[in-house]
């Protein structure tokens, strides 16, 4: 059998394989003594594809499966062990974490015996304790009533205040005024007489209104109240 | 029954942890695959994506009695390659191969000393830069081969091509890359 270096070319892969029949094998094997570019050819490619199949597989990156999996069943739960107590444990033991707990505990014990030596022994006897926690309480619960009836008033007067203007829109009958002032036919007009009741019907209308209106709000105070706002008042205007 | 046609029975029928095994089994293989084709990690990682998700939708259509279930599985990341390099025919031009070009990772022996790693590293970088020279279809059919380990046989299906071209192409892959590397300077192992 003939053998030239086009069939080297075409056969390479067989030759490779050492797949080439008994005769062929020998054809080639006569035909590259004498040819050094197909000698030279062949161990070429061999020594390529050697190294490309010593080449080891790429490592592909940690997270694509994760991502092949979240695109194809969707995004997965992520299950968080706990860490039991050796996890804690080796958390705690961490350097800068003991460090910050020391840290943590010697600001405790300064403000601590800060805390005792101002207060001394009858401060941080427990009956002082709580006789001071009791009068604590009772104090806030005093204003927290005192708070809630002082809103109760200043809700009533202006509730009585916006109410105002219908319950007074009917004439005010004025008791000491006379029963008529219009003089009768025939009859001189009489001078403007100087008794304090007739000036006062000279008043304009709102301070009267407000004034009526001030006097049945007190009358509607509680107590104490009153006797507060009573005081304050003979206080100002002795 | 071999395991993965097992598997994908289960998934067929709904059973997810079946198809996570399926996942983890192959990715590596299809990342491979991917990563050589393209000379780039973050393109094979969002085509193996891409693999994987064609995979999931179309597993239905595999009948085992067409081949073996990797057999199957290099078809469908092939052909989404063969898309992919069409896609981005028009970048390829105006990038430049020798830019960021990934380097194949070579088998570590306990024995060997940092400065053969080296060595072998920068071989490695070399060998991708003259399989990126190559035509895409000499260059899948090297990959297959060679780095894929996969047999004419399979090559064939995959390919969709007769043994002898798959064959023919192989050894014109073969000898275009072997003159690549001379020009480069690089001698074989």
């Amino acid at each position: 059998m003939d053998w030239n270096c086009t069939l080297t070319e075409e056969r390479l892969s067989d030759l490779l394989d050492a797949s080439l029949l008994p005769d062929e094998a020998a054809a080639y094997s006569a035909h590259a003594v004498g040819c050094a570019r197909c000698a030279k050819l062949v161990a070429q490619v061999g020594g390529l594809v050697t190294r490309m199949q010593r080449s080891a597989l790429v490592e592909e990156p940690p997270a694509l499966v994760g991502k092949i999996l979240d695109a194809t069943l969707g995004p997965r739960k992520q299950t968080r062990v706990s860490p039991g107590w050796s996890g804690w444990l080796s958390a705690i033991w961490q350097p800068r974490f003991a460090m910050g707990l020391v840290t943590a505990a010697a600001s405790l014990v300064i403000v601590a015996h800060a805390l005792g030596s101002a207060a001394g022994k009858s401060g941080m006897n427990p009956v002082n304790l709580v006789r001071g926690a009791n009068r604590q309480a009772h104090l806030t619960y005093a204003h927290g009533v005192k708070f809630v009836n002082d809103l109760r008033v200043v809700y009533e007067i202006q509730s009585r205040l916006s109410s105002q203007p219908e319950s007074f829109s009917e004439p005010i009958s004025v008791p000491a005024a006379k029963p008529s002032l219009k003089p009768e036919p025939g009859q001189e007009q009489q001078q403007p007489s100087n008794d304090p009741h007739e000036k006062s019907q000279t008043v304009p209308h709102s301070i009267r209104r407000d004034a009526r209106a001030v006097v049945e709000l007190a009358v509607m105070l509680p107590d104490s109240f009153s006797e507060n706002w009573q005081t304050g008042a003979l206080r100002r205007n002795p | 029954m071999e395991p993965d046609a097992q598997l994908v029975q289960l998934c067929l029928r709904g059973d997810g942890p079946s198809w996570e095994e399926l996942v983890r089994r192959h990715t590596r293989r299809v990342f491979n695959l991917c990563y050589r084709f393209t000379g780039n990690s973050s393109s094979a990682e969002d085509l193996s994506q891409e693999v994987f998700l064609r995979v999931f939708r179309t597993l239905p259509s595999y009948q085992s009695s067409q081949g073996a279930f990797p057999t199957w599985l290099t078809s469908v990341t092939r052909n989404l390659l063969v898309d992919h390099y069409r896609r981005t025919r028009r970048d390829r031009i105006t990038d430049s191969i020798d830019d960021a070009m990934p380097q194949l990772e070579e088998r570590q022996s306990p024995a060997r000393t940092p400065d053969k790693l080296a060595l072998a590293s920068e071989l490695s970088a070399q060998l991708q830069r003259g399989l990126a020279r190559l035509s895409p279809e000499l260059r899948e059919a090297v990959i297959l081969r060679d780095l894929q380990g996969l047999d004419y046989g399979e090559i064939r299906t995959v390919l969709q091509i007769p043994e002898g071209t798959v064959k023919s192409r192989i050894n014109r892959g073969r000898i275009e890359l072997a003159r690549i590397l001379e020009e480069m300077g690089v001698r074989p192992a």
